[in-house]
């Protein structure tokens, strides 16, 4: 087919097509680096929370605000998993490639992160402190069963 | 404070070598590890913070009674240049017999508690990786702080294994190729006697409650809740 092409417009169209191409090559490292900032912030925002509960006189508008940061954070994370981002040379991350195989059940777990930090968002507005107490434990429950299942562990 | 110290020879065919509070510090110090161990693997971290609260109180104990307590247990003791490690090591005959650690084995001692130290205090700091779990002083760092005690935390748990390690290989290579069991006297406090025999100070009664009650005190209020 380019038989009949000048050999400048090849390797022309051959930088472009590059030049095309590298961003697509990219995207799995800056997909997963993209997640594992997105949930250290989901980390750092629990923290906040578990801190003020672990007082004895919390201090509602930093579980407000946290709990707001959390529920934004789990309606983007349908985003985080596409296929191909799992484990391969170069690619270090901790998803574990069930994640695509058993895609189903994957998508429960993160319905039920979705729905609890809605319902922890919803207490935490709400000012009750032993309603938060109680449903930041159901919250934490979705990061444990999701993280069990999915991702490799590192103990510690 | 000399009163209540006293050279204690009470059996003519044994020779002293461990107090009571030392053993009870070494043996419940290696049931504490395994547990800690253990309730990590499996997630149980309410009993895993109560061990390493455990752990706070035996170790700050240990170092109060190195300072203040039987003489076999203080680090002036045990701790020695390295002049007397080279004349030990080389079998100095003329060297004076050492009753408790040897001059290798003290610095070993103090390598274990360091290794201790950062285990436990990192863990105060410790946060998981979810924000859930988390050592009772972690609310006074952030979430990328908490995180790097939790590595140090890592890290510093292999170095102890390792230190482990080498204290069971030195015990082994005693009772082996000395043909001399280390083990029974950290169980009943005595070893075959020696002639002549060495006297060895006992620390007072005022003395261990004092230690015992100032780590006690330290381990409960480091891990008491917080008051913000």
């Amino acid at each position: 087919m380019a038989a009949g092409m000048k050999p400048g417009w090849k390797a022309g169209a051959l930088v472009v097509i590059c030049a095309l191409a590298a961003p697509l090559l990219a995207a799995p490292n800056d997909i997963v680096a993209m997640r594992v900032a997105g949930f250290r912030e989901v980390g750092a925002a629990f923290k906040n929370i578990n801190d003020e509960l672990k007082s004895s006189t919390p201090q509602k508008y930093v579980i407000q605000l946290s709990a707001r940061q959390i529920r934004d954070y789990a309606r983007q994370h349908y985003g985080w998993f596409p296929a191909g981002s799992g484990s391969k040379p170069g690619v270090k991350t901790a998803a574990k490639p069930e994640i695509w195989s058993q895609a189903a059940a994957f998508k429960t777990a993160q319905d039920g992160f979705a729905k609890q930090a809605n319902a922890f968002a919803t207490v935490a507005a709400s000012g009750d402190v032993a309603r938060m107490r109680a449903q930041a434990k159901a919250l934490g429950q979705t990061c444990t069963v999701c993280h069990r299942s999915f991702r490799i562990e590192e103990r510690r | 404070m000399g009163g209540e110290r006293l050279i204690a020879m009470p059996d003519p065919h044994r020779q002293f070598v461990w107090d009571i509070p030392i053993r009870i510090f070494h043996w419940s110090l290696v049931g504490l590890l395994a547990f800690s161990w253990w309730s990590a693997e499996n997630y149980r971290m309410d009993w895993h913070r109560l061990s390493g609260q455990a752990v706070l109180f035996l170790l700050i104990f240990r170092v109060i009674w190195g300072i203040l307590g039987t003489q076999t247990a203080r680090f002036r003791h045990f701790l020695k240049g390295p002049r007397a490690i080279r004349a030990w090591w080389k079998g100095d005959q003329s060297a004076p017999e050492q009753i408790g650690h040897n001059p290798l084995g003290g610095w070993s001692v103090v390598a274990m508690l360091l290794a201790l130290g950062a285990q436990v205090v990192t863990g105060l700091f410790a946060v998981d990786i979810d924000g859930i779990e988390s050592g009772p002083l972690s609310h006074l760092v952030d979430f990328e702080q908490g995180r790097l005690a939790s590595a140090i935390h890592d890290t510093s748990f292999n170095i102890l294994l390792a230190l482990i390690a080498l204290h069971v290989a030195a015990v082994v290579f005693y009772l082996l190729v000395r043909r001399q069991n280390l083990v029974g006297p950290m169980l009943t406090g005595t070893k075959a006697a020696l002639q002549p025999a060495v006297p060895v100070r006992r620390g007072g009664v005022v003395q261990l409650l004092c230690s015992l009650t100032l780590a006690g005190a330290a381990a409960w209020w480091i891990f008491a809740d917080p008051a913000f």
